[in-house]
């Protein structure tokens, strides 16, 4: 049966894909891992593992085509859009910006000419690659393009055809807490909090620990760069939230340099605590 | 008056203890406010030990309506769950139920429902607020509650009512979140200049070139901070031939200092824990200043 973790944690920079890529790499040595990037809008666990990827395909999501000829100009796309993406002034015919939109449909459901169709964008690709037994799938959102959510349910698709070939699968998440960070959690059973021990790491721990709590999914928490602030405040969140924290990783200027030269990350006693 | 936004693409390179100190070089001879963009996240109030029960105002907004269906109304046809593009409407026990978490509040099932049995109600998704800094310039703030959409316009609420707290201000200095997503591109859009902090790792570097892609996309001029440049000096050399060939403005290369650490433990800006910073951030402002 296969495990699904996603490592998260909130605030940005405190260690998700150190943990992840450690984690995976090391479960890889045994077992068949599935490391999936889905902090699509800066995927960056193949650059830490030194990963050539490989890419799987393009994502598009719709948009709306307007035929002009039939539009009467009646302004109702505009007023129905609630993204801002399509301008309609004074009767005239609609301006259309792209990248505003999010394909939700409701201009052309609610155009009485049939003046729209659908068209389509491209929003980011998927891409694979492998070190040694390790099988790394990253989703990559095209910049200028907004929704990540997108991105992440695309890798959820691909998590559910894999699954099966694998004995654990690691899911290293955004920063924050919104749309494609609850998108990543979705398949997940398990979901490791990866924090640090200062008030902005605390602050976006409860965070998380609240959607936790909303979703329903079983958390634990990992305090990196433990040695760095004051763990009392991450200690009583844990308490309060009945959360384990399982590991406290020190500050190492072994793991700065391993993550600024693009090599896999050693973080002791990590893996054999996942597998308990 | 002028914006300046400061984002990196990737998290924790040190966007938040940038503005917490820049604010505080700005505010020395000029009139700013802040605007804490990082919604999910929002963190730069604690670097001036704001937490939440000192805010001025902290109070319920809603930015993001959800769907709700009255089942006496509804006949089952279901045209509102095939036209859902997110997939927010689901059959349970023949019931359709709406997943907030998954409604984007478009309507679209609103406009198909032929018994009008769908209405769109707001939901309170955000806390919104603002809070004086004892260098008496305010910061503005949101969270956007744990499960909700819409970060994108919970940011630009935040932008408005900065502007709205101080009118005739100089300068409006934006901390944007991670990640190169809508509540990033609602924090940069409509600024005079944005500041990109990226660190010497790959993961930096690949993140700063795309965060420089929506920055160039709206056309705003930029420069550069290297935060922690001496962590790995071949790449710092690396990024400043990237900013060389592409004639990108180095602001400034900030040096790794357990102080900020420190200093963000004391929830104070590195400036007030470090007096040699003090220099440090006028010459970063100097620096902008003569781009804007």
């Amino acid at each position: 049966m296969v495990e699904i973790i996603a490592i998260t944690g909130g605030k940005g920079g405190t260690g998700k894909s150190t943990v992840a890529t450690s984690l995976a790499y090391e479960l890889s040595k045994n077992n068949s891992v599935l490391l999936v990037d889905a902090d699509v809008d800066c995927p960056n666990d193949h650059l830490i593992l030194n990963i050539e990827m490989k890419k799987i395909r393009s994502i598009f999501q719709r948009i709306p085509r307007f035929d002009l000829e039939k539009c009467n100009g009646c302004g109702n796309c505009g007023e129905t859009c609630k993204y801002n993406a399509i301008i309609s002034i004074n009767k005239q015919k609609p301006i259309f910006i792209q990248e505003q939109c999010n394909g939700c449909g409701a201009c052309k459901i609610g155009c009485p000419e049939n003046a729209i169709s659908w068209n389509k964008k491209e929003i980011g690709t998927l891409s694979i690659g492998q070190k040694e037994k390790l099988t790394l799938i990253s989703g990559n959102l095209k910049a200028t393009q907004p929704i990540s959510e997108f991105i992440v349910n695309e890798l959820n698709i691909e998590i559910e055809k894999e699954k099966n070939k694998f004995d654990y699968i690691i899911i290293d998440t955004a920063a924050g807490t919104h749309c494609p960070v609850i998108a990543a959690f979705e398949q997940a059973e398990k979901i490791i909090a990866v924090t640090e021990p200062t008030p902005l790491g605390e602050h976006d721990l409860k965070i998380i620990l609240i959607l936790l709590k909303i979703l329903n999914k079983k958390g634990k928490i990992i305090i990196n760069k433990s040695d760095f602030g004051n763990q009392e405040g991450v200690k009583k969140l844990a308490q309060k939230f009945n959360t384990k924290i399982i590991l406290e990783v020190p500050y190492s200027k072994e793991i700065v340099q391993a993550y600024s030269t693009g090599k896999p990350i050693q973080i002791p006693n990590l893996s054999s605590l996942v597998k308990e | 008056m002028k914006s300046i936004v400061i984002l990196s693409g990737k998290g924790g390179v040190g966007k938040s203890s940038i503005t917490a100190s820049l604010a505080v070089s700005f505010s020395k001879e000029n009139k700013i406010v802040c605007a804490d963009c990082d919604v999910d996240a929002s963190n730069l109030s604690l670097l001036f030990s704001l937490t939440e029960d000192k805010y001025e105002e902290w109070k319920p907004i809603s930015t993001n309506q959800i769907a709700v269906i009255d089942y006496k109304k509804c006949i089952n046809c279901n045209k509102c769950l095939e036209n859902c593009y997110f997939n927010a409407i689901k059959l349970k026990n023949e019931k359709k139920i709406v997943n907030d978490f998954g409604c984007e509040g478009c309507g679209a099932c609103q406009l198909v429902c032929p018994v009008n049995a769908i209405t769109l109600k707001p939901i309170n998704n955000s806390f919104l607020g603002y809070a004086k800094t004892k260098y008496d310039f305010f910061i503005s703030s949101a969270q956007l509650q744990p499960g909700n959409s819409g970060s994108g316009k919970v940011v630009s609420k935040v932008r408005e009512q900065a502007l709205e707290l101080e009118k005739d201000a100089d300068f409006l200095i934006i901390d944007s979140a991670a990640g190169i997503g809508c509540p990033v591109i609602a924090s940069v859009t409509g600024t005079d200049y944005a500041i990109v902090v990226t660190e010497p790792t790959p993961s930096g570097f690949s993140d700063l070139k795309k965060a420089i892609k929506i920055v160039d996309h709206f056309k705003i001029k930029k420069g550069i901070i290297i935060n922690k440049y001496d962590i790995n000096p071949l790449f710092t050399n690396k990024l400043e031939k990237y900013t060389k060939d592409n004639s990108i403005k180095i602001i400034k290369k900030i040096p790794f200092d357990k102080n900020f650490i420190k200093a963000m433990t004391k929830m104070i800006p590195i400036i007030d824990f470090d007096d040699q910073y003090n220099s440090l951030f006028d010459e970063i402002k100097e620096e902008v200043l003569k781009e804007i």
